[in-house]
């Protein structure tokens, strides 16, 4: 099954096109492990606060808040590190857990640093002024005018809790996604401004070389992985593969199918199942990355993805110019036969969600028996129908696409579609609402968490 | 996630555990007990003070010694700007117990204002707070010393 350009055809000679690697499988190992050391680092920085501390320092008025205020600073500080770790992709972690996995848990772990850095920020500003026999705002000053540091970190503060207020779900829907994207940048820029009044004035770092040294070494560490991580490999991949649009083709009323022409790209390690975030470099829309599944595994020198026409970005690109440059970051996504724990497995999709589905199919052993069931709105609507079609009767499956929207056509009848779904795994890819309501569904139909996985279209 | 809330859970108790344990027997950080050790009262540090030349033309930052005064340590930094001080701040304080801390953050905003009236290291002492006075002037000292300021 082929998807080159109508304009150049498969190539007739005898030699056989150079074949797409899979991706490497993950290693869930490697997690527990990185967690391992991250819960030591953070018993450490928890107990570096400790250590420092004296009982008649405690005893004095104040002292119990001052001590909380230090303590708090280093978890929340401790813990913002970890949050920029687990958006900064490291490629090992970021195949175990998938993109999605990782926002999960940077989402989940959110209000830790944020309550606990505004917490060390007013119980040191309350410490201080008790001491000082001053109030709070008098105090407030005196920290601009007489501690090193103190005014930037201030600010930092100030982009954090902006930063943060404006992520709460409800804010954030109200929001363009890239108003929200260029304001959560801020947060990058109030962890640096805060470093410095850290070493200098942090109980913990003063007249400890060695802490400091530490604390530093894992600050610029983790700026090194985010700097090698979200722009270095990206870029690299990028010039490496050198990516550009070779044809455009529609599929159905609102999808198109891009082809995509580039270098190299038998080395290029990626499963179906996986996705990119594109750029398409024209002067509207190169500052926009979008996530698209590769809607086929590579057949070098090409690659497809395949797009529902939903908002801006989507609509754009059915009217790319071949030739059309394309930067990529990726690939991402733990949504391939990677996942696998059983015998064979079944793959659920709503809508668009076939494109992953499609590229996963592929993946699949012969003979394995997979079942598909697809739900559309209309027959017409289903793109890369014919497809899906071979590549289940290759595989000796089964495929039922169903018609309909939502209000006709339940969950529940799609999943008991597969008659055998408990015995299966289940890939379940598309919407956000239809994936949520399909994993209750399968939860209900007594499929095990384990042997569900899952693809959002949504981050 | 259910099996590893508790390895990460442990492995922060061993994190918390070993630089307990490190701690345990090591000498207390500072000596509150023996203030006189630490270099000299505010007299010294006036007689080494002096006007900054008008004039100068230097410019900069710089962070003076890291003084020890019993109770505790500080350190001072400064910027000057045409041989003017314009800025004093405190880049390290560590006291060693928590009425020194409230002294030394009673004390530091009056001592940058004399430092900033003074233009100089020369500021007379703030009394109850003799030995944090000392030490921010002599690490004010050591700052104008690097900056090549007298
Ligand atoms: C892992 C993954 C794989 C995907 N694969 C495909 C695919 O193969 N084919 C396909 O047609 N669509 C796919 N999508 C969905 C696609 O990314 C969005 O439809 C597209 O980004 C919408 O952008 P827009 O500007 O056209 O619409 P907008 O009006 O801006 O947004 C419509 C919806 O798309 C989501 N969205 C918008 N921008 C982004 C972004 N940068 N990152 C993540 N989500 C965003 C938002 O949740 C929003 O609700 C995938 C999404 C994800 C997360």
């Amino acid at each position: 099954m082929t998807f080159e350009p109508a304009t150049r055809p498969a190539r007739s000679s005898g030699r056989r096109a150079p074949e797409a690697r899979p991706a490497p499988p993950p290693r869930p190992r490697l997690l527990d492990a990185a967690l391992v050391v991250v819960g030591l680092g953070f018993g450490a920085t928890v107990g570096s606060t400790i250590i420092v501390e004296t009982s008649s320092q405690l005893q004095a008025p104040g002292g119990v808040a001052m001590f909380l205020g230090n303590l708090t600073g280093m978890a929340g500080t401790y813990l913002a590190l970890v949050m920029v770790l687990l958006v900064s992709r490291i490629p090992h972690i970021e195949r175990i857990l998938g993109q999605d996995g990782l926002l999960r848990w940077h989402r989940r772990l959110s209000p830790w640093p944020i309550s606990l850095i505004v917490a060390h920020a007013i119980l040191l500003t309350y410490a201080y002024a008790e001491a000082s026999h001053s109030g709070l705002l008098a105090q407030l000053a005196s920290f601009v005018s007489s501690y090193s540091g103190m005014l930037i970190a201030i600010i930092g503060l100030g982009f954090m809790v902006l930063a943060a207020v404006l992520s709460i779900y409800s804010v954030r829907r109200r929001l363009r996604r890239e108003t929200w994207w260029a304001i959560h940048l801020g947060m990058y820029l109030a962890l640096a401004l805060a470093f410095s009044h850290e070493l200098a004035l942090g109980p913990s770092f003063v007249g400890h070389p060695v802490t400091q040294a530490l604390w530093s070494i894992a600050w610029a560490a983790t700026a090194g992985v985010v700097l090698a991580y979200r722009f270095g490999l990206p870029a690299y991949r990028t010039l490496r593969y050198r990516l550009k649009v070779v044809e455009v083709r529609r599929e159905t009323e609102d999808v198109v199918s891009l082809i995509l022409e580039g270098r190299n790209l038998d080395r290029l390690a990626v499963s179906g199942g996986q996705f990119f975030e594109w750029r398409f470099l024209t002067s509207k829309l190169w500052w926009q990355a979008h996530p698209y599944s590769l809607s086929a595994r590579p057949k070098p020198p090409y690659l497809r993805l395949t797009v529902k026409a939903v908002g801006d970005h989507s609509s754009a690109l059915a009217a790319l110019a071949p030739g059309t440059k394309v930067a990529i970051e990726g690939p991402y996504g733990a949504f391939t036969t990677h996942a696998r724990r059983r015998q064979k497995a079944a793959i659920i999709c709503g809508g668009i969600g076939i494109t992953a589905a499609r590229a996963l199919l592929e993946d699949l052993p012969k003979k394995s028996d997979p079942a598909v069931a697809w739900r559309v709105s209309t027959e017409e609507h289903a793109a890369l129908a014919g497809e899906v079609e071979e590549l289940v009767r290759r595989r000796r499956g089964t495929l039922h696409v169903v018609a309909g929207n939502r209000e006709d056509v339940s969950l529940h009848r799609v999943a008991r579609l597969v008659p055998d779904l408990r015995q299966r795994d289940v890939f379940v890819c598309g919407p956000e609402s239809f994936v949520e309501s399909m994993r209750q569904v399968l939860v209900g139909e007594g499929v095990p968490a384990e042997a569900v996985h899952y693809e959002v279209y949504a981050l | 996630m259910t099996r590893r809330t508790p390895l990460v859970s442990a492995a922060a108790m061993a994190g918390l555990g070993i630089v307990l344990l490190a701690h345990v027997g090591a000498e207390p950080r500072l000596l509150a007990s023996s203030p006189s050790s630490a270099g000299g009262g505010s007299g010294n540090a006036s007689s080494r003070g002096g006007s900054s030349s008008s004039g100068s033309s230097v410019s900069g930052t710089a962070s003076g010694a890291l003084e020890q005064y019993g109770y505790g340590e500080l350190a001072v930094k400064l910027t000057v700007q045409k041989g003017r001080i314009v800025s004093a701040t405190v880049t390290g304080l560590r006291t060693a117990d928590t009425y020194s801390q409230q002294i030394a953050a009673q004390v530091i905003p009056m001592l940058r204002k004399e430092v900033l009236a003074a233009q100089s290291a020369k500021i007379s002492g703030i009394s109850g707070a003799t030995y944090t006075c000392s030490a921010y002037a002599t690490s004010v000292q050591s700052a104008l010393d690097k900056l090549h300021l007298k």
